[in-house]
Formats: structure tokens, C-alpha cells, sequence
């Protein structure tokens, strides 16, 4: 996909979401609810109230932070489909850092700050290191890194799920959780009051966005990681160790995935439950990632677009009667027509639109 | 040394590799920790084995085929889903929630139609439109993740089905009382039975008939076998087909040994469709191999139920199920790392352009 230009590629970004949007609307009144119903609850249950507007923020800040950890893999030709498995060890860390820690700092504010910048640290070197181990499966050993970060979600969510529900849950617990976080350790609220979501968090994954924007584009480091994805043997040739390298910007996108379950524990639940039973981000981060062609400051509104798909699917859920797992096939389906730009060049030579962009 | 050299003495040490580390596991769970290994090793055990693997078995031998024709089908996974939940809404469709053994057969065979047609029009974003096919192929699991679920809630109001109804065993009168040979043969499930057939006769067709070298050339020396006048691309177009075909009747198999489908979380599937790929590269792209490879990881997930029911501890606790649920995922890891760098096609993953 790298032999598009802009415009095209904002061209195709659209024409995927419109046509699986599309199709998503076919399929609303293939099994008899209104159409027209859905995407106005679509709309309502997003942006219709300064509430739903907040909990489209939430959805959006984990997804800036985990399709900008899919981004820097993707960019750099490495398949990192483990995103899910990275943000669930790092939310677990940043958890059990917290709370083992907490008794040792005093109650206030500076006790807070410091207990969550803990937590941030430790779900990045959790979350890199959770990563840099297919990395190095894939370098050294030529194992599909595909399909050991898949499995590593697996082997993620069910340890993770094994010990919260085991050594980790509070003996006074009726659900399956690990301990509260301390009460100092939240992010403030400001401008809207909504207690899983802070504006402070959103600014924290936009910084994180255009930081990584930035290496990659203007530093030798994101130089490096692009050629050795897409070009081994010239990134060879002018001495970069590409095996070195692949390890590095799984490491890199692992500490970012990391980052999305901290700020999960931190911002949004306030401990952390059983892995199976959070979102699906890291692999909604894959479709917000492909969307914005893997660019970290694209991931931005194509985020705004899957926050507001997954925030609406309760209001829809409860309004239009539509199950919530449509959105997840609406997300497959977006996936699917990114995938084959041609077909949109094909469309577009067609019908006459735009046929002039090459 | 040859090429067919080098990959049967690989084969052998490697095979040779797996049967040592297996020996030496066993050893130290006798030794160490006092495993009972005949209360592992049951008839019930080779059983749930047998059964088990016959979805990995026939998802992989459609991935092997496609793959061996020049195309990754990372959708297995996917398709393997719409196989189950078409298999279960066809199966509720007919019979309710007291469905009949044809009734399972039929929705056996609805199944395959459906995951064929589907993936015609995927075949078609693929060798037409060259769409990237590793994302169109994780698009096409993220669609089942999503649809699956979708469509069981719309029938039963949850993601779970209620219980339909599962293939019986055939039983032949008094061989089935052999001690051993006659509960593992003479009492089995048809589809054990049946997926062994595929398994025998996929091998033969690959490497026995001149469409088998076709499919082999298409992903090896595309152009070779466009220059003796055959269509490489209609070729792949089979390939794949069957490839999604065959993973939608390994969801099938899966939902009718199973019983019910079940929606929720990576939904009833759970990796097999990946664990298809890598037992197709483990078997080195045979489809004897293959199977073989789906028997171990088969094994591997069975352990789970052999450990509890043999009660065995470790420390003086016992072993979670969910830890030992992971066994496939790790062995599949383990696999690539030893068996990583295959000889895969040449030309996999490149569309093939004629040139006029």
C-alpha cells in the first residue's frame, strides 16, 4: 500500500467505511429493523448527548494509543497481531505495581501522580517485553510473527484470566476482579464529568501519537524501521542490522500497546478484570491502524470513528434491538475493503471519480 | 544432496527431535512428579484426540492446498467460524433444538456450501482486485468474530445456542468389544472416519494427478506453467475455494462433535483456525503431515480433561484447567521457533500477472 498517494489513500480510507457502513445498513434491514433507525442511534448513542460524547473520548483515547502501537509495526513490515495480549499484561502490571506500591507513598496528590507514573512504566516494559519476545522468535528464529502474537493473546488472556480469578482476587470480591486501586490514583476530571474518562488521558494519547509521528518520520530510528521492513537488503547494505531491528519495533509497539492497558486500569476501570471480558481494542487498533494507512497522526480520527462505533452499541443495542456484535463485523468488513485498494481504483476508473489521481 | 534429500533428512530429525522431547517429558512426569501415565493415556483420551484433530486436520489441508498454489489463506480461522455458526443455525433451522442425524449431516453440507460461496467472492478480492492478503484474510476473521455472534443473537437472543444435537458413533456389532482396537475403531465418530479419507485422498491428489502438479507448479513456477498453456490463476482460484470450503467443514465438524455453538469471546473455534496453519507448516505442506501435526496439537488440548480426571497435582495443588487449556497455544509457539524457516513456495503471496 505504500504506492498510493495521499488523496488516495484518504479516498479509500472513506470508501471502506462508507461501503461497510453500507452493507452494515443492508444487513439492519435484511433481519427487519429499521435502517434508518440504526444510523440515527448510531449517531445518538456517539455524539447526541455531552455523556455519549465523553464515552466516545474514552473509546477514542485507548484506540489513538493502541492503533498507534499497530501503526509502528505495520509501518515497519511487522505483523504485530498481539496488540490484545501486549495491553492485557500491561494492565495487569500497572495494576499489581500500583497496588503494591501504594502503601509505601503518602496519601496525597504527589502519592497519586507518582503511583500512576509507576504504573505507565511498568506496562511499558511489560508490554515490550511481552512483544520483543515474538520479535526475537521472528528474527532469529523465523517464527510467523502473525501467528505467535495470536497465540500469545491466547497464553495472555488466559494466565491473566487464571490469576485475577485465583491469587489475585480480593477474598471479599462477588465478581472476578483484582484489588481497587487507591483512590489518589485517577486521572482529573476536567471539562467533563464522566468517571472513566478524563480529558488529561485523551491528551496523554495524542502527545503519545504525535511523538511517535515524529520518530518516525524525522529520526534515523523510524528511518531504519521503515527501510528494513520494506526494503531488507538496502537497509542491509547501509548498515542497519534488520534483524536487530525487527526486535526493536516490536519492543516499540508492545510498549505503546502496554500504555493502552494502563491507561485502561487507570483512566477507565479502576482495577482490572478477567481479559476476556474487556474490548476487543488491540484488534480494532488493527483496523484503525490499516484505515489511517498506518500513519500515527491518521490513527487520530480514524479512532474518533471506531470510539464512536463502539460507544454508540449499547444506545443501539437497547433502542433499534440490532445486536452489538454487528460492530464488530462492521470492523471486519472496513479491514476487508482496505485490503483491496484496486477495488477502489477500479470503481473510481468506472464511474469517473478521482480516476486521475495516479 | 537433493532438495527432496535435504527435507526428508530434516523430516527425520526433526520427527526424531519431537518423539525424544516427548519421551523426555514423559519421563520426568513419572519420574517427578509421579504422573499416573496410563491414567493419561486412555482409550477415551486417543479418542477425544482423534476427534479433536479432525477440524485442524481438514482446515489444514485446505490452507496447505492454496498455499502450495501460491496464495496465504490466513482466513482459515474465520472461515472455520461462519462454518460453525452456519452449521448450528441450519441444524436449529431443521430440527429445533431436537435435531436428527441427517439433519446434522444435511446442516453438515449447508455449512460447506455457505463458507464456498463466501469465499468465491474473497477469491475474487484476492486473484482480481490483488487485495494484501494477509489483511483480507484478518479481515476475514475479525467478520466472523463479529457476524457469529451477531447471527446467534439474533436466533436464540445470546451468543450461545442452546443445545442442538451431536453426530452419533457408529458401532459394529461385537468388534466393537475388542479391548482397545475395537472402542477406537469399531466405535467412532463417522467424521474421524470421514476426515481420514480426505486426509488419504488430498495426498493422493496432490502428488498423484497432473491437477496436483499443477497446484504444486502454480505456487512454485507460476510461469513455467502458464508457458505449458495453463492458467495459473484459475488454478489458484480452486485452490483457495477449496481451501475456505474446507475450513468451514472443519467448523462444521467441530460444531457437530460439539453439540452447540458457543459465541463468546474468540467464540468456539478458538484458534484452531490458526493452529491449521501452523500444523500445515509443521507437516512440511503434505497432508499426511498435516494431520499428524493436528493429532499433536489435538493432544495437547486434550490433556487438560486427562489431568483432571486423573487427578494429578503438582506441588500439592492442582493444575488449573485454563493453564492447561494453553498447552496447543505454547506448543504451537515451540513449533515455529524449532520449524520456523519452511520451504514454502516461492511464489506465495505474489498475485500473478500474464504478460500479454
Amino acid at each position: 500500500m505504500l504506492d498510493a498517494t495521499v488523496y488516495e489513500r484518504i479516498g479509500i480510507a472513506v470508501g471502506s467505511t462508507a461501503l461497510a457502513l453500507l452493507i452494515s445498513l443492508v444487513i439492519v434491514a435484511a433481519v427487519g429493523h429499521d435502517p434508518l433507525q440504526f444510523a440515527r442511534d448510531l449517531i445518538v448513542g456517539s455524539f447526541g448527548s455531552r455523556r455519549a460524547f465523553s464515552r466516545t473520548l474514552q473509546f477514542t483515547t485507548l484506540f489513538i494509543l493502541a492503533g498507534v502501537a499497530v501503526a509502528v509495526a505495520f509501518r515497519a513490515g511487522v505483523f504485530n497481531i498481539g496488540v490484545q495480549g501486549q495491553l492485557i499484561i500491561g494492565g495487569i502490571s500497572a495494576t499489581l505495581a500500583i497496588i503494591w506500591v501504594a502503601p509505601f507513598l503518602p496519601n496525597g496528590v504527589g502519592g497519586g501522580i507518582a503511583l500512576a507514573l509507576l504504573g505507565l512504566i511498568a506496562a511499558m516494559v511489560t508490554g515490550g517485553l511481552y512483544a520483543a519476545f515474538p520479535g526475537v522468535l521472528k528474527a532469529y528464529y523465523g517464527a510467523n510473527e502473525i501467528i505467535t502474537t495470536i497465540m500469545l493473546n491466547f497464553i495472555a488472556i488466559g494466565i491473566v484470566g487464571w490469576a485475577v480469578d485465583g491469587p489475585l482476587r480480593p477474598d471479599d470480591a462477588r465478581s472476578v476482579r483484582t484489588d481497587y486501586l487507591p483512590d489518589n490514583v485517577a486521572l482529573p476530571q476536567l471539562l467533563f464529568e464522566n468517571p472513566n474518562f478524563s480529558i488529561v488521558g485523551l491528551a496523554f494519547a495524542l502527545v503519545v501519537a504525535i511523538v511517535i509521528s515524529i520518530v518516525m518520520t524525522r529520526t534515523s530510528l523510524g528511518y531504519d524501521m521503515v527501510t528494513s521492513g520494506h526494503q531488507e537488503p538496502a537497509a542491509t547494505f547501509s548498515g542497519v542490522a534488520s534483524k536487530r531491528m525487527i526486535v526493536t519495533t516490536m519492543t516499540l509497539s508492545g510498549m505503546i500497546a502496554g500504555l493502552v492497558g494502563a491507561i485502561f486500569a487507570i483512566m477507565v476501570q479502576g482495577y482490572f478484570i478477567d481479559p476476556s471480558g474487556i474490548g476487543n481494542y488491540g484488534f480494532d487498533a488493527i483496523a484503525v491502524s490499516l484505515l489511517a494507512a498506518n500513519n500515527p497522526l491518521g490513527v487520530v480520527p480514524a479512532a474518533l470513528l471506531f470510539g464512536a462505533l463502539d460507544s454508540s452499541s449499547s444506545y443501539v443495542q437497547i433502542n433499534s434491538g440490532v445486536p452489538v456484535q454487528l460492530i464488530d463485523g462492521i470492523v471486519g468488513l472496513v479491514v476487508l475493503f482496505v485490503a483491496a485498494p484496486e477495488l477502489f481504483r477500479m470503481i473510481a476508473k468506472r464511474t469517473g471519480l478521482g480516476g486521475d489521481d495516479r | 544432496m537433493s532438495v527432496a534429500d535435504y527435507t526428508s533428512s530434516r523430516r527425520v530429525r526433526l520427527g526424531g527431535l519431537a518423539v525424544v522431547t516427548l519421551g523426555a517429558l514423559a519421563a520426568v512426569a513419572v519420574l517427578v512428579f509421579d504422573v499416573p501415565l496410563e491414567r493419561i493415556f486412555t482409550v477415551g483420551f486417543i479418542n477425544r484426540t482423534l476427534v479433536g484433530a479432525s477440524p485442524i486436520a481438514l482446515a489444514a489441508i485446505g490452507g496447505l492446498y492454496a498455499e502450495k498454489s501460491g496464495v496465504f489463506n490466513i482466513g482459515l480461522e474465520g472461515f472455520m467460524i461462519f462454518g460453525a455458526i452456519t452449521a448450528a443455525a441450519a441444524m436449529y433451522g431443521m430440527g429445533g433444538t431436537s435435531p436428527s442425524q441427517p439433519h446434522i449431516w444435511l446442516a453438515i453440507a449447508i455449512a460447506v456450501a455457505f463458507t464456498l460461496a463466501l469465499t468465491i467472492l474473497y477469491a475474487v478480492l484476492l486473484i482480481r482486485y490483488k487485495a494484501d492478503q494477509i489483511v483480507a484474510g484478518l479481515a476475514i476473521w475479525f467478520m466472523g468474530l463479529g457476524f457469529a455472534p451477531f447471527a446467534a443473537s439474533l436466533l436464540w437472543d445470546t451468543v450461545r445456542s442452546p443445545g442442538l444435537a451431536s453426530i452419533n458413533n457408529y458401532s459394529v456389532p461385537y468388534l466393537a468389544e475388542i479391548p482397545y482396537l475395537g472402542s477406537i475403531v469399531f466405535n467412532q465418530s463417522p467424521l474421524v472416519v470421514f476426515t481420514l479419507v480426505v486426509v488419504i485422498v488430498s495426498w493422493i491428489f496432490l502428488y498423484r494427478t497432473q491437477y496436483g502438479y499443477w497446484i504444486q507448479a502454480a505456487g512454485d513456477n507460476p510461469k513455467a506453467l502458464d508457458t505449458a498453456g495453463v492458467d495459473v490463476n484459475r488454478v489458484r482460484y480452486a485452490t483457495v475455494i477449496f481451501s475456505g470450503a474446507m475450513a468451514g467443514l472443519g467448523g462444521a465438524v467441530l460444531l457437530a462433535h460439539a453439540g452447540d455453538f458457543i459465541g463468546t469471546g474468540d467464540t468456539m473455534v478458538d484458534g484452531r483456525g490458526w493452529i491449521a496453519i501452523v500444523a500445515y507448516l509443521f507437516g512440511n505442506y503434505n497432508p499426511i503431515g498435516a494431520a499428524l501435526a493436528a493429532l499433536l496439537f489435538a493432544g495437547l488440548d486434550m490433556l487438560q480433561i486427562q489431568f483432571q480426571t486423573a487427578d494429578i497435582t503438582l506441588f500439592g495443588r492442582d493444575i488449573s484447567a485454563r493453564l492447561m487449556g494453553l498447552a496447543p497455544y505454547v506448543g504451537v509457539i515451540i513449533v515455529l521457533t524449532v520449524w520456523g524457516k519452511t520451504r514454502m513456495p516461492s511464489s506465495v503471496g505474489e498475485p500473478y500477472e500474464k504478460e500479454e
